[in-house]
């Protein structure tokens, strides 16, 4: 389930999105009134003004006083008021703050943000819970499984102070409901995600809005927290950040010599063929494809022929058909390659039949095997796992192909690693990969944690995390950025458990906050490109006198050469609320940083002027850095989004370090990336560790 | 897809439910470590706000704790209502211990709780210590009376039991766990990369030969077969031509080590397409950290010199082994070898050979040590995985000592954290503080929910007079009685994530918990550990 969260939508296909509820009506209308609300407020208002606009007390209190108007202390809150102090605890008892990941750091987090008392509290979060989140997400129970936990985590805090108002989206936090001066609406962002994806979208957002963000993630025993605040402390992305993993085909498809190598096949490619769309592309290195031509012809065939055999999923030949097709034809195809194996142990096919004679006694034993987690199968047993888990999906589909409407499309089945049927095929057909290839074979407990990038998640870790942030919080809300900490947990070094540092400074050369921010309030179906080109860049930037290129993100909008844009208005150009626009300067000597301009939408009188800038006339925009990188192909991308994982973090192309494969090493430990927290989870197709937790 | 799933019954296939709710843990500290948890009983005898002992419950029950038990005689209030996170509007007026045993439980129904005093029991809490069932751990939060403290501390004497006192005012805290005699822990999940112990100038027989056999013909393989030996194999044979050119010595100085790098490095064969070997680069790197002679580590020594006086404890599997692996040391001047393999150049079954041959190594010396814990008195009934696992882990080994044995003063420590800070003053923010002040305030108020800054002051200067004057130590004094002994739930729960982690360590036998006191700072989200 966690691997839906905030990837639904962009990464995850169809079928599992579709999984996922719908946010539920009444909290999308609250959404819509506040995004409504704000184009008609003052652009770019002050923080301070920011939180006061907001009533803070919207509901009907069930209590008489009202923090921020009376002095006196609540026996509730007197603990606050006297370690807080009053000038701290009043800040806090009127402050609006956005905690985007109702997980396991995220659970943790509202409790403590509940019962210090910030006054209004937003909770975004696109998961429903799953029975592993249990043994740490303790705002929900079994009886929550399957249900949203934005909106279980509100009704579990809010009996704990009903002083508090919680607000509750079950929704991705990508969605365009979700604006810039959406987010200009809180004094501080808490992220508590188990995505890279999501959490660099949440830095660009709170950059663009200049809103504080407090950044946490754990994994296992480790874990993180850091402030950051536009041009004062480095940014999610000054840093980069390791990218998924990914495998040179032929690696995966002719020679593996790992178990991970066996476990991509069949999740990734043995998996999808059958019951998926097509091959999983994401996980596949394409760089080396031109040594290995002739390879990847035939391995091109080979998928076309294992097509066919999907036509008789179902029918009781096709694990015959199957196996001896992937086990027994394609392995014998490529021993015959003599030049493969000369420096490597060429691979053995088996033959189903008499594999199966030499598992009478594993299939006599199945429910035993099956209920086998920590033991590694052998070859039999993972026959019998192989034909039981083909016969299980088999009866799936063909159930989902009954069920379904003449005009929807194929139904598929997705690799998900709680989903016990997917997991068991691909733990069983690795596994019997991994005997043909001489390579050990794993655990489906092991399996697991490959195949699903599973991150070790324990509630101590988020619980220490979570206060932590609201620590930081503190500070942010007392404005002392110089106390801020960027604090680590360092759980083996048992002489500190804690690592406070400094706050770093921001990368001047980062491509996601070493840029000028500004918003622009326009009518789409009014202003024209030439309105925001003359009127905003030139006349009110000050950008006359410079050579630029103005892009969105789908590319260049406007240059000195493409001029065929500018009487168009914005609507035809596919720009509104919520669209990015990047100005890059092309000058070659002083040149100014990337300016990233939000737009919103607004109405304005016949003869007013049609936009609104949130700048003031001629702002000093700061020079890019000497060493400027070559941000004209991707400025756009930068900022806007979606694509912004590709463009920012390594190319998919990124080799390996060791691109030879020749060595038959044990699998190292899986060493998950950098941040995580709870569940991991990891942008599901990219079958290595990508990273990630909690959610 | 999950329609289809509910159709079938799960019994039929897959890990239980319990595993499935259990799984990202079990990845930390294995079943072994869950069934600790699962048969292990906690006490927490709770008072003050109580908060920090509740959120420390909380983080043992979630991951499934056996049982635990709530002493705590307060009734909610309001303000417990503002701090505690398990209680609620109905919660007023009644005992807080079942309150928050009731609202703990809905965390996970298989956990058992109970709590005390229940209603018309008339048992003192020495009578319910004494009529409980054991306990594993024992918690307490301050302020405790003195009384209570000393039976706690008797009792952990008596059953020897972990004590962990926690103490949470305002934005301070510290916990301190004591530990009945020696804690030993096998299970410390040391760094992978770490462990590997290659033996390169202690070779067995079989290593030897297999590398001869290997390099024979070094000079005259074609690129492709010299560009795959393994770097076991490229160092053994280059000690070995050494070793004939040193009058048997192996290269152990420094300097030696450098001119044999240098060697292996000329080894290397440049006139090929790729202008280098990545093997050959591999071996030059391993020649630091490798090349070296089989150690004794302090830890390991520490626990070899151990007297164990309690005959119980010695003749606990853990000691019996250990004797084990000191005859074993005695006799062939190592240890068992660990039997693991880095990751290196290698063709397949070259790698896989030369891995059989070094488990098959720590085979047969794990065997060895069997032999002799077999014959040792008790050592019939030893289960065989653990000494593997004490011999695959010995050069990791910890050894906690409870006892205090040699440990210095409060006074002792204190000055000395006091000279560093004049040096910290000087050094700037890169040498933080000591925490000590905020230690030796909050002690000064473990018997007492509120003090002022002058009884603390006093009660500091009692104990440490040193400490008078110094002004880090007044400043720490005014902050706990600024605070009037109340909890903020903020640090409380950071405390208490930090305290549940180290009980998770000491019930599970893994991982290396702190020794002994650790000091928490959260205006500057800091931590002390310290032995006190």
């Amino acid at each position: 389930m966690e691997d839906k969260s905030a990837n639904a939508g962009t990464e995850v296909p169809a079928p599992a999105a579709a999984e996922a509820p719908a946010p539920s009506h009444l909290e999308k209308q609250e959404q819509h009134q506040n995004a409504q609300e704000q184009p008609q407020q003052p652009p770019q208002p002050t923080q301070q003004q920011s939180t006061q606009r907001q009533p803070p007390q919207e509901q009907v209190a069930p209590t008489k006083s009202t923090p921020q108007r009376r002095p006196q202390v609540t026996p509730r809150d007197r603990f606050n008021h006297q370690s807080l102090g009053v000038s701290l605890n009043s800040n806090v008892k009127q402050a609006r703050v956005l905690m985007v990941g109702a997980g396991g750091i995220g659970c943790e987090l509202l409790k403590n943000l509940v019962l210090t008392g910030f006054g209004e509290i937003h909770v975004v979060d696109l998961d429903t819970i799953d029975l592993s989140n249990l043994n740490r997400q303790f705002l929900f129970g079994h009886e929550h499984i399957k249900k949203s936990k934005a909106l279980v985590a509100k009704d579990a805090a809010q009996k704990f102070n009903p002083n508090v108002r919680i607000v509750a989206h079950h929704a991705n936090i990508k969605d365009a409901q979700f604006s810039v001066s959406w987010f200009r609406g809180f004094r501080v962002v808490f992220n508590a995600l188990d995505n890279l994806e999501a959490r660099r979208h949440v830095n660009r957002m709170c950059l663009a809005a200049d809103v504080p963000l407090v950044e946490s993630g754990t994994t296992g025993f480790n874990g993180q927290v850091q402030v950051i605040k536009k041009g004062v402390t480095a940014c999610y992305d000054c840093t980069p950040k390791e990218a998924p993993k990914s495998f040179p085909v032929c690696t995966i498809r002719s020679t593996p010599s790992q178990p991970i190598h066996c476990i991509v096949w069949a999740k990734s490619y043995l998996l999808n063929e059958i019951f998926g769309t097509s091959e999983d592309q994401a996980v596949f290195d394409h760089s080396e494809d031109a040594e290995n031509a002739s390879e990847i012809e035939e391995l091109r065939r080979e998928s076309q022929a294992l097509k066919k055999i999907r036509e008789a999923v179902g029918t009781p030949e096709f694990p015959r058909m199957l196996f001896d097709k992937v086990f027994n034809a394609d392995i014998e195809r490529l021993r015959s390659v003599e030049d493969m194996w000369k420096s490597r142990r060429a691979p053995e096919p088996l033959k189903y039949e008499t594999l199966m004679d030499q598992a009478k006694d594993a299939t006599a034993a199945k429910s035993s095997v099956l209920a086998n987690d920590q033991n590694v199968w052998s070859l039999e047993e993972s026959l019998v796992v192989f034909n039981d888990s083909l016969e299980r999906l088999s009866k799936r589909l063909l159930e989902l192909k009954n069920a379904k409407e003449e005009s929807a499309p194929e139904p598929v089945i997705t690799f998900d690693k709680d989903d016990q049927d997917t997991l068991d095929f691909v733990a069983s057909s690795a596994n019997i990969r991994s005997t043909i290839f001489g390579i050990d074979r794993k655990s489906r407990f092991d399996i697991k944690q490959m195949a699903g990038n599973i991150i070790p998640a324990i509630a101590t870790t988020n619980a220490i995390v979570a206060g932590l942030c609201v620590l930081q919080a503190f500070k942010v809300l007392k404005g002392e950025y110089s106390e801020a900490k960027e604090v680590f947990l360092t759980p083996f070094a048992p002489a500190r458990l804690l690592a406070p540092d400094r706050s770093r400074e921001p990368n001047a050369a980062c491509p996601v906050c070493g840029v000028f921010n500004t918003a622009v309030t326009v009518d789409p179906s009014r202003t024209t490109l030439h309105d925001l080109v003359d009127g905003l860049l030139r006349k009110h930037l000050g950008f006359s006198e410079k050579d630029f290129v103005l892009n969105n993100e789908v590319g260049i909008l406007y240059d000195p050469d493409e001029t065929d844009n500018l009487p168009k208005k914005l609507v035809e150009l596919g720009i509104g609320d919520g669209s990015f626009l990047t100005v890059i300067d092309e000058d070659d000597e002083d040149a100014w940083v990337n300016v990233v301009i939000s737009v919103e939408e607004g109405s304005f009188g016949e003869d007013e002027s049609p936009f609104q800038s949130s700048s003031a006339e001629h702002p000093e925009i700061p020079r890019k850095p000497k060493k400027a990188a070559p941000a004209e192909t991707n400025g756009a991308a930068d900022q806007n989004g979606d694509d912004a994982v590709e463009e920012v973090g390594a190319p998919k192309g990124v080799k390996r370090t060791r691109p030879d494969d020749d060595g038959g090493q044990p699998l190292k430990k899986a060493r998950m990336a950098e941040s995580a927290g709870d569940d991991i989870v990891v942008i599901e197709d990219a079958g290595g560790a990508i990273v990630i937790g909690d959610d | 897809m999950t329609e289809v799933m509910e159709q079938t019954p799960p019994a039929l296939h897959g890990p239980s439910e319990k595993e499935r709710k259990y799984d990202r843990q079990l990845r930390l500290w294995a079943a072994s470590g869950q069934s600790a948890l699962e048969s292990a009983h906690i006490l927490l005898v709770n008072s003050g706000c109580g908060t920090v002992g509740i959120e420390t419950l909380k983080n043992l029950v979630l991951p499934g704790i056996g049982k635990f038990t709530i002493a705590d005689e307060a009734i909610v209030s309001d303000s417990d209502l503002g701090v505690n996170f398990f209680l609620d509007e109905s919660s007023r007026g009644r005992s807080r211990a079942e309150c928050c045993t009731e609202l703990l439980l809905e965390l996970n129904p298989e956990v058992e709780g109970h709590w005390w005093p229940e209603p018309n029991a008339s048992s003192t809490f020495d009578g319910f210590l004494q009529t409980s069932e054991p306990f594993t751990t024992i918690m307490y939060s301050m302020p405790i009376s003195p009384e209570r403290l000393r039976l706690l501390q008797e009792y952990g004497k008596e059953h020897q039991t972990p004590l962990v006192a926690i103490h949470s005012v305002g934005f301070y805290g510290y916990f301190s766990v004591s530990l009945p005699g020696t804690f030993p822990i096998v299970d410390t999940h040391p760094d992978e990369t770490a462990t590997t112990d290659l033996r390169l100038l202690s070779p067995w027989p079989e290593l030897s030969e297999f590398a001869k056999e290997m390099t024979k013909n070094i000079d005259t393989m074609d690129n492709h077969e010299h560009g795959h030996l393994p770097l076991v194999v490229i160092l053994l044979h280059y000690l070995d031509k050494w070793k004939q050119s040193h009058d048997g010595a192996y290269p152990i100085a420094y300097q030696d080590k450098i001119a044999f790098r240098n060697m292996v490095s000329d080894a290397m064969r440049r006139d090929n397409p790729e202008g280098g070997e990545e093997n050959f680069e591999e071996a030059v790197g391993a020649v630091m950290k490798h090349v070296v002679k089989p150690d004794l580590p302090g830890t390991l020594k520490q626990v070899f010199e151990c007297s164990h006086p309690d005959s119980q404890e010695a003749r606990s599997s853990f000691w019996i082994i250990a004797d084990a692996v000191r005859q074993f040391y005695e006799k062939n001047d190592r240890l068992p070898v660990t039997g693991s393999l880095p990751d290196m150049k290698a063709l397949s079954t070259v790698y896989i050979k030369l891995q059989n041959i070094y488990k098959e190594k720590a085979r047969r010396d794990a065997a060895e040590v069997l032999d002799l814990v077999r014959s040792a008195q008790g050592g019939e009934d030893v289960d065989p995985a653990e000494v593997e696992q004490f011999c695959s882990n010995a050069r990791f080994i910890k050894l906690i000592n409870g006892a205090d044995v040699g440990v210095k003063s409060l006074a002792q420590v204190t000055e000395q954290e006091l000279g560093n800070d004049e040096v910290a003053a000087i050094a700037g923010p890169e040498m933080p503080f000591s925490l000590i002040p905020i230690y030796l305030a909050l002690t000064s108020t473990s018997h007492t929910g509120t003090a002022t800054a002058k009884d603390i002051m006093a009660s500091i200067t009692e104990r440490v007079p040193a400490a008078a004057g110094k002004e880090r130590i007044l400043q720490a004094a005014e902050e706990v009685a600024r605070s009037g002994g109340n909890e903020l739930h903020n640090i409380s729960a950071v405390i208490g994530g930090m305290v549940a982690q180290e009980m998770i360590k000491i019930i599970t036998k893994q991982y290396i918990p702190i020794d002994n006191v650790c000091i928490f700072d959260g205006i500057d989200s800091r931590c002390q550990v310290a032995r006190l």
